[in-house]
């Protein structure tokens, strides 16, 4: 066992996403056994003692449907070859969520504040050095200067990646947009009246043939509806929508979704 | 940081055999989450909690025996004490724990042609 404590140690270290799945209780015929268990770190099998090939199969699947709901939970599987249930406990190690404000106006100010509070890795992205600094995100977890769209292309997206799309201006927020539209982010964001966002999502579906679902995965206009006035409100009504789509709340959101 | 298989592994370096006992499944209201869990000792001493209380007498004793037979095993805990009751058992629910012995060597004693 000091192999999964060991690899239990390092992936906490790195920050990375696992599951470790437990068979909990089994027919007692001896084909599996409680105990025997198996690491998944990033879909890889990184430490394993299930000896029954269709189970671990089945335990390799079933944690990459945890992983995606990050969600601990027992299951039920029924595996060829075995008679009567065996259940297996599934354990997410979920990777820090990452949020990533893309804009450092006055809304990304009280946003990345209370990013931090929450605990999430927050890294401020805007074009304008005069913006992007220090001084307005001592913060931040890491500051990005440069071309939006260009830089987040280079930025590595996962299923815990939390985008908010704050520009100063849809000329802006459209080409970046179109960077994370088929990226696995957790949730993207986008600020904006109504009908901005209509005219931005009406022109994607006809000049660029994105499908209606892809178009469906923005939160536009952002936010929950609390009826926010400044922009610390905003930030508020953000964050409480990002954590209703990784928690799974059913409060509504000002984009109806 | 220290993380709780840090604390396993010192455990487990020193030639220790300990019992991890994680919530794996809860029903009505429970003082923790699925997957919070604690470590038990031979001598019985604890390292997390699992929500304090009776619950966690029940499971710190069944963990001593899983340490002592190196077999896992599955405990219900009842929460469902008289609402007016002292007992600290009064949260409403029921929780399931897994109690799992780990050692140094078990990965090789469960590997194929093993029992």
């Amino acid at each position: 066992m000091i192999e999964f404590a060991e690899e239990l140690i390092r992936l906490k270290r790195e920050g990375a996403a696992a599951v470790l799945a437990t068979v909990i209780e089994a027919p007692e015929d001896g084909a599996v056994n409680p105990g025997e268990k198996c690491l998944i770190r990033e879909g890889a099998i990184a430490q394993n003692t299930v000896r029954h090939e269709a189970l671990l199969k089945s335990i390799v699947d079933e944690a990459a449907k945890c992983l995606r709901e990050e969600r601990s939970r027992t299951v039920s599987l029924e595996v060829p070859g075995v008679k009567g249930k065996v259940e297996v406990f599934f354990e997410v190690i979920p990777s820090p969520p990452k949020l990533i404000a893309v804009g450092a106006g006055h809304i990304a100010v009280p946003l990345v504040k209370m990013a931090k509070i929450l605990d999430y890795h927050v890294t401020v992205l805007d074009d304008r050095v005069l913006f992007a600094n220090r001084e307005r995100f001592p913060d931040a977890d890491e500051i990005l200067v440069g071309d939006m769209a260009a830089t987040l292309k280079d930025i590595p997206m996962t299923p815990t990646t939390y985008i908010v799309l704050i520009t100063r201006g849809h000329k802006y927020d459209e080409p970046c947009l179109r960077e994370l539209l088929h990226s696995p982010v957790k949730y993207i964001g986008m600020i904006g009246s109504k009908r901005r966002i209509k005219a931005c999502f009406q022109r994607f579906k006809e000049e660029e043939k994105i499908a209606e679902e892809v178009i469906q995965r923005v939160h536009a206009p952002i936010g929950l509806d609390i009826n926010t006035e400044t922009p610390e409100e905003i930030a508020l009504s953000i964050l409480a929508e990002i954590i209703k789509v990784r928690r799974g709340g059913a409060a509504q959101s000002l984009s109806g979704h | 940081m220290e993380t709780i298989y840090d604390q396993i592994k010192e455990f487990l370096d020193k030639g220790e055999t300990v019992a991890v006992a994680t919530i794996v499944s809860t029903r009505g209201s429970t003082p923790r989450e699925v997957g919070a869990k604690m470590v038990v000792t031979a001598w019985g001493e604890i390292l997390g909690t699992i929500g304090g209380g009776c619950g966690e007498a029940d499971v710190r004793r069944e963990a001593i025996e899983a340490i002592r037979s190196r077999k896992p095993r599955i405990v219900r805990v009842d929460l469902l004490d008289d609402i007016s009751s002292d007992s600290p058992a009064v949260c409403g629910g029921i929780m399931n724990v897994f109690i799992d012995p780990w050692w140094k060597e078990r990965a090789q004693e469960a590997a194929p042609g093993g029992k």
